[in-house]
């Protein structure tokens, strides 16, 4: 019998590989204490919230402030500010991704965007098209409302196409303006929102050729998604003052946390892995309740998060782009050697769980 | 669970316990590459077994570990620091087991030997035990001790037995401890049976939760602790065990109708 700790698997040797990751935020990042000021918040329990949520910094979109505080911006300023903002920062995150790899949007066969703060039709992916100067005979993809978990949705997308389509390229992109999802009515609920989502774009780019490395980047290799139906409205959006609100519900972290084992759990048993197998672990920056609830439930270290808890610092909940923010930090520290396992996480409304086995 | 045979160990099962012998005789069970390698494999088989709740790690013949075999660096490179990480992976792994872990101690407990029985949930040696953490006298360190031995006795105490790397009896080791259950020789096997008794049931997320906390306490603030601690609590409260527990404290009408549904 062999020590498990030898144990390695060749993964599907020709699985599409992620060969690049690009992100981008707004140019203003805001202290949390400077977002309180900017709306002249004196409630001790709302500023508590704001300062209590191991967030330090985001970037937003807020409006130019009139005598020292924003003024409350219309539906349809909220709607707009979406697609000036998506047009911003998603086209700077896709040059990110392309430019590393000499390539140009005419060179991109799929586009899949993802947004849930914003809707409009039509979609982001036409309006990047426009923009940027993508093939007209691009396949293409928008998906809306999934939430903070839609991101490896669409890397389920990405990369069926890519394994469909050897040697295309597919770009994922998602595109998360929070701040146009904001509503100020001093409600402890919205504040919890308004505390803890920020703005940011995050592309990854994939393909499926044979003759890669693993220096290329690391191959999707599987997937495990977890619905918890019992919970549909536990994540939602409420409409206040005909503005979208974003609804959070106060124990929907430790479900989430309770519930995270039974994907893991069948995601490495289908492969004969066990926890200790996995190098690096990529997991959606939710806020500081359901990361403790999933490091405490999967028995993960503070090192496995510190990329999940930083990029929470530095930027707030992204949405469904922080588990991408998370993965280029990893990128970024060069610890990944041949055959390192990771597996992502992100969790969402439905209640959702997604989970992807990546391997280099 | 399967049972292998290895060159530096014997590894014994009886029932759900499961015991490891260091075993290397000729040199009083020094710790070598090879042993490091060996702990790993039958940590990891032991954490995969569902027929297993209790690792008991002793010595044999008499004796526990002299600590760390220096026949075991070459002289013709220099040395590097990887076997090293590789011991440390391996505590680590014996530390957070997935069951109970004892260390039994017997005779002579000296360097890594200490450093090993630092990692277990309970800690038993006989009277004539004696132990040392002679590392720096010898221009070395301690390993990881260095980062647990305190968290046992205090700062004060780690110093005195880390930087004066006096020998000290299994006594006061119980007094300081490092240890919690000390026996004439002759009772020892009687003591190990009754330690190992009395950690059960084993209710394995109740244990990990519990001492990844205990382990953690020192480490962070009251108000991320609390974080950790109720998404720690709300996993064991969602648990069979608790389950059981709150079917047996109801009435038993109650209790009855809770079944059915």
């Amino acid at each position: 019998m062999m020590a498990s700790s030898e144990y390695r698997r060749p993964f599907a040797q020709n699985a599409p590989r992620i060969y690049s990751v690009g992100t981008a935020n707004p140019p203003h990042r805001y202290t949390q204490q400077e977002v309180l000021d900017l709306y002249g918040e004196k409630d001790w329990k709302i500023r508590s919230i704001f300062l209590g949520g191991h967030i330090a910094t985001r970037h937003l979109y807020l409006p130019e402030p009139v005598n020292g505080h924003v003024p409350e911006e219309s539906n349809e300023e909220l709607i707009a500010k979406h697609l000036r903002g998506a047009l911003e920062i998603g086209p700077k995150a896709i040059e990110r991704c392309l430019t590393p790899l000499g390539l140009a949007p005419y060179d991109i066969d799929f586009l899949c965007c993802i947004s849930s703060t914003g809707f409009l039709c039509p979609g982001i992916t036409a309006h990047l098209i426009r923009k940027m100067g993508f093939r007209e005979s691009i396949r293409r993809s928008d998906i809306l409302g999934m939430g903070c978990n839609a991101g490896i949705n669409g890397l389920q997308a990405v990369t069926d196409f890519a394994k469909a389509n050897p040697g295309k390229w597919a770009l994922l992109v998602c595109v998360e303006i929070c701040s146009a999802a904001y509503v100020y009515n001093r409600s402890l609920n919205t504040a919890v929102v308004n505390s803890l989502f920020g703005d940011g774009a995050a592309a990854l780019l994939v393909r499926c050729d044979p003759h890669a490395s693993w220096k290329d980047g690391p191959r999707v290799v599987d997937f495990e998604p977890h619905i918890i139906p019992e919970a549909i409205r536990a994540m939602r959006f409420d409409l206040e003052d005909n503005k979208l609100s974003f609804y959070l519900d106060r124990d929907i972290p430790y479900v989430i946390g309770l519930n995270v084992r039974k994907p893991i759990g069948r995601l490495l048993g289908r492969h004969q892995l066990k926890k200790r197998h996995i190098q690096h672990w990529v997991v959606h920056s939710g806020g500081k309740k359901v990361i403790d609830a999933i490091a405490y439930n999967l028995g993960l270290t503070r090192y496995d998060l510190r990329h999940t808890v930083s990029v929470l610092r530095d930027y707030g909940n992204l949405s469904s782009a922080s588990f991408i923010f998370s993965y280029k930090e990893l990128c970024l520290e060069n610890v990944v050697h041949e055959g390192d396992l990771a597996v992502m996480i992100t969790m969402g409304p439905g209640t959702s769980i997604e989970t992807a086995l990546l391997a280099w | 669970m399967a049972m292998k045979t290895y060159e530096t160990l014997k590894v014994t099962q009886e029932g759900t316990v499961v015991t490891v012998a260091l075993h290397r005789p000729q040199v009083r069970n020094a710790i070598n590459m090879q042993m490091v390698h060996d702990l790993m494999d039958v940590v990891e088989i032991v954490a995969d077994a569902n027929d297993v709740d209790v690792l008991v790690l002793r010595g044999s013949e008499g004796i526990f570990s002299q600590g760390i075999d220096l026949r075991d660096f070459s002289l013709d490179k220099p040395p590097d620091i990887y076997g090293l990480q590789k011991w440390e992976k391996m505590c680590r792994q014996i530390e957070t087991l997935n069951k109970f872990t004892v260390a039994a101690v017997e005779g002579h407990c000296i360097g890594g030997g200490v450093q090993l029985v630092l990692l277990c949930d309970a800690r038993l040696a006989e009277k004539k035990a004696v132990f040392q953490l002679n590392e720096v006298k010898q221009g070395f360190l301690p390993g990881m001790a260095t980062f647990r031995l305190a968290k046992y006795v205090g700062l004060g105490r780690a110093k005195s037995l880390v930087l004066r790397g006096k020998p000290f009896k299994a006594e006061e080791a119980l007094a300081l401890g490092i240890l919690d259950e000390v026996c004439d020789r002759v009772s020892f096997e009687e003591t190990l049976q009754r330690v190992v008794g009395e950690l059960r049931p084993f209710h394995a997320d109740a244990l990990e939760l519990a001492r990844r906390l205990l382990n953690e306490c020192y480490a962070v603030d009251y108000e991320t602790f609390i974080g950790h601690f109720l998404a720690a609590q709300h996993r064991a409260i969602n648990s069979q065990a608790f389950r059981e527990l709150i079917v047996k404290a109801a009435s038993p009408k109650k209790a009855q109708n809770a079944l059915k549904g």
